[in-house]
């Protein structure tokens, strides 16, 4: 019998594939957005909001996953910029190999790639996929005890976007006690407050966003 | 579930070492599982069970799993906090205020293996 010292990161495999992505859009100047959430939190309807909205300054391109259709993928790509769909067929998270095989079919002549990640507020806390930053959407009809629940997941995120605002007075959700958690578990991610559906209160993560793009830019 | 896919991870990296060392078949591996690494202890077990019926070089094999707790430092004090539930992260230093960095937490590592 033999003992053999490994000390070797599970995930190393994805990490490489995911550093060799952050270097492919580095070299070519590209904001990287990984978008989490849960399913129904409104994550293709943020996307097309911010595409609109920046799409006459900035060339940009999508990648959807899903476990199935190529309805995500349709939607972003009738606003006219390139979306590939990803299905990963049962997986429940987008891995760093699926985005590097994505990428193949997206020209790199871009200044922000919007990751849509598989909806789900736990596995694809786990893969790093190479992107500069995470946004993780939280809407208010799932409740307000998310995020405690969920504490990987927002301790990745560096913006939380609180969405759904326009019904949280229906839906009894505590604004302030999410806030509140949310900068417990990680004082560091900025909070937007939105309602992706009516297109308000988007300025500041678009703001943000643009804030990004300038800084991977002039890097 | 991606348990499922870590636990793949797992049996893919055991591989590797089996060949690199001449073994036969792989009897143990300890793994450190942070408490904020996103992976629930009893789903990879399940998994790592599910996948070695189909592999023999594992059959046999144990997973001895190290739960590793969050523990975080202030930059500005030093001072450092163990948080032995995921439910009580508060990543403030009460003392200073600022954010904490966390330092043990996210693990999710093979840390040796026996086999022959």
């Amino acid at each position: 019998m033999k003992r053999i010292v490994v000390e070797k990161k599970i995930l190393e495999k994805n990490d490489d594939i995911a550093n060799q992505i952050k270097n492919l859009l580095d070299k070519n100047r590209i904001f990287g957005l990984n978008v989490m959430s849960s399913p129904g939190a409104g994550k293709t309807t943020l996307i097309e909001q911010t595409v609109e909205a920046l799409k006459p300054q900035y060339k940009i391109a999508a990648i959807d996953g899903d476990l199935d259709t190529q309805r995500d993928a349709q939607r972003i790509a009738a606003l006219g910029i390139e979306a590939i769909q990803i299905n990963t067929s049962g997986t429940c998270h987008l891995d760093s190999s699926m985005v590097q095989k994505a990428l193949d079919h997206i020209s790199l002549d871009l200044d922000l790639l919007i990751i849509e990640n598989v909806g789900n507020l736990v596995c694809p806390a786990s893969f790093y996929l190479g992107t500069h930053k995470n946004a993780v959407l939280i809407s208010t009809p799932e409740g307000d005890d998310k995020v405690k629940k969920y504490p990987t997941m927002f301790n990745v995120a560096d913006v939380v976007l609180i969405n759904k605002m326009d019904i949280a007075k229906f839906v009894n959700f505590d604004v302030k006690k999410v806030e509140n958690e949310i900068k417990e578990l990680n004082p560091n991610a900025t909070i937007f407050k939105i309602s992706a559906l009516k297109n308000e209160g988007l300025r500041p993560f678009l703001d943000w966003i643009q804030t990004n793009i300038n800084l991977v830019k002039n890097q | 579930m991606h348990e499922g896919a870590i636990a793949q991870s797992v049996v893919d990296i055991l591989r590797d070492i089996k060949d690199q060392n001449g073994l036969l078949s792989i009897t143990s591996a300890t793994l450190k599982v942070g408490a904020v690494s996103g992976v629930m202890i009893d789903a990879l077990e399940f998994a790592f069970e599910a996948i070695k019926k189909e592999e023999s070089f594992i059959k046999d094999a144990t997973l001895n799993i190290i739960n590793v707790n969050v523990k975080a430092r202030c930059n500005i004090c030093n001072k450092i906090y163990e948080f032995d539930n995921t439910d009580d992260l508060i990543m403030i230093c009460p003392d200073c205020q600022m954010p904490l960095t966390i330092i043990n937490g996210k693990e999710l590592e093979i840390v040796d293996v026996e086999g022959g």
